[in-house]
């Protein structure tokens, strides 16, 4: 099932970095395969977006242990493609 | 180890329903007008403008400056972020936002010619369109924001400012009646009031808000501290609250003035202490690429800090440079701080904007970089005539007859800078919009 899950870092990025390389890989993303974003913060300017192009997301606040900080892990999958969402909700499920 | 809380979003928000670019660009297009305008009323007037704070020309450019600059860019950006915030549109946003625009912008030039003209004509006929403007105003406001889903620190600090600018322009409207219809009410008490709830409420609290998201986001700086963004805003208010209910004479008792001084420090400690936190996550950005909205940001908490002293030494030394402190302290708060964080703040929504309305076109192809949309040399050279004119008013204040002139015309040059940096961004926008497939 770990082929389902298609895991982008952009924590490190700069703007508008994050936003354009997480839209260049939603254009990309197969079917039955979920998106699962890491950031640093939540990316607010993202929603609508995805909102608008057809996509569901499911957002997941994990405060680090060590420094304090929330990273945040964003999963994103197309409307209407259950195996995807399964994927996310499998991958969120096995969180710490 | 963490705790997790997922967050379903099947909200239906799509961007049709967000604001065509329009309606919030207007807004951002027509504030460096309104900047120019203070400046050219300056350079009209010359140095005797800078005797005091209540000569006609400052009170024509303060409000040119509070009501056509900061406050019209500030509307701008909250009908652009209120229904994302809500998570509803605003109903008929274009409309809505035309009038407000509209009526914000003839209100203003009405204000400004019936301060600087000594007109009460106009001023009875700008009051009831800026009531009108604020009302509108504040009604969309609180809509959405009741129905806000976020419990944030940046939608707090909207909710309280939305609350000053009711406080402010409850007061303005008083005074603009006593200037208008020669309604005998307590002015000068009023006026630091007003001044007050305006600066440090409705500008200020909003400014606060903003940052906690744009200064991380933007500038790559760690996130701000947790116990600030959560107590600040509401410590801001509350001080603010209890400061003016000590000013006001009871009919049993008059406070004795240090007790209302001293609790005037609250608010100007925590201003201060917001620009240190600033300055000290800037100093611990991730990226050290080269960026002006960093200075910009750095100009406005500087200029806060400066303000804040100043404000303490006053404080010690009541009698000394009355009008200097005054006039000073309004060049620091308005254009040291207010401009230059709603300039550093306009740098990164308008490209944004401009790129997120041709994403909705169809075309992501179309224009790659986001960094392309208004070119960094372009904002620099503007950042630096912004600040020239920032220290050529405060020398202004200091020596009218050699810098009354200079800081006009280089503050009217920096808005015209910024206003063409604005408007060549729209442009792009419609060439590349109407030329998509």
């Amino acid at each position: 099932m770990s082929d389902a899950l298609r895991v982008l870092d952009v924590s490190q990025l700069e703007p508008p970095e994050p936003l354009q390389q997480a839209l260049a890989a939603i254009d990309t993303l197969a079917t039955g395969v979920c998106l699962c974003l890491l950031h640093r913060r939540e990316p607010l300017l993202l929603f609508p977006i995805l909102e608008q192009q057809g996509y569901d997301h499911l957002t997941c606040a994990t405060p680090h242990a060590d420094t304090g900080v929330s990273a945040f892990r964003i999963y994103i999958w197309r409307r209407h493609d259950s195996r995807a969402e399964a994927a996310a909700c499998q991958a969120l499920s096995q969180l710490p | 180890m963490g705790t997790s809380t997922p967050t379903r979003n099947t909200l239906a928000l799509s961007l049709d329903q967000a604001p065509p670019i329009l309606v919030p660009l207007r807004f951002f297009l027509t504030a460096p007008v309104f900047g120019m305008l203070a400046a050219l009323t300056l350079l009209w007037i010359g140095p005797p403008a800078w005797s005091t704070r209540w000569s006609p020309a400052m009170l024509a450019s303060t409000h040119l400056m509070t009501l056509g600059f900061l406050t019209m860019v500030m509307m701008g950006a909250l009908m652009q972020m209120l229904p994302v915030l809500a998570g509803a549109p605003v109903p008929r946003a274009r409309r809505v936002s035309g009038a407000l625009h509209l009526l914000l912008t003839t209100g203003t030039v009405l204000l400004a010619g019936g301060l600087l003209f000594t007109r009460s004509d106009l001023l009875r006929l700008a009051l009831p369109l800026l009531i009108a403007t604020f009302g509108l105003f504040l009604y969309v406001m609180s809509r959405c924001l009741w129905r806000a889903r976020s419990q944030g620190p940046t939608v707090n600090g909207m909710r309280l400012a939305a609350a000053a600018l009711a406080i402010a322009v409850i007061l303005g409207s008083l005074l603009g009646a006593t200037r208008g219809w020669g309604w005998n009410i307590a002015g000068l008490h009023l006026t630091d009031l007003h001044v007050a709830w305006g600066l440090l409420g409705w500008i200020g609290l909003l400014v606060v808000g903003v940052a906690y998201q744009v200064i991380p986001m933007f500038q790559m700086t760690p996130e701000f501290p947790r116990p600030l963004t959560r107590w600040l805003g509401p410590a801001l208010f509350v001080s603010l609250v209890v400061w003016s209910l000590s000013t006001y004479p009871t009919q049993y008792m008059t406070l004795p003035p240090f007790i209302p001084l001293s609790l005037a420090a609250l608010p100007i400690l925590g201003y201060a202490l917001f620009a240190v936190v600033i300055l000290t996550l800037q100093q611990r950005r991730r990226r050290r690429l080269p960026d002006v909205t960093v200075l910009f940001w750095r100009v406005a908490s500087v200029s806060l800090i400066t303000a804040a002293g100043l404000w303490f030494m006053h404080a010690l030394w009541p009698t000394a440079y009355t009008d200097h402190f005054a006039l000073l302290s309004g060049i620091l708060m308005i254009v040291g701080f207010g401009v230059s964080a709603i300039n550093g703040m306009l740098y990164k929504i308008v490209p944004f904007l401009v790129w997120l309305h041709l994403q909705a076109d169809g075309g992501r192809g179309r224009l790659t970089n986001m960094k392309e949309i208004i070119p960094d040399e372009h904002t620099r050279r503007q950042w630096w005539l912004h600040s020239a004119g920032l220290c050529l008013l405060i020398g202004a204040v200091w020596r009218p007859s050699w810098f009354a002139y200079a800081g006009a015309l280089a503050f009217g040059l920096s808005c015209l800078l910024l206003w063409l940096n604005l408007l060549a961004a729209y442009r792009m926008y419609r060439r590349l919009i109407t030329t998509g497939p």
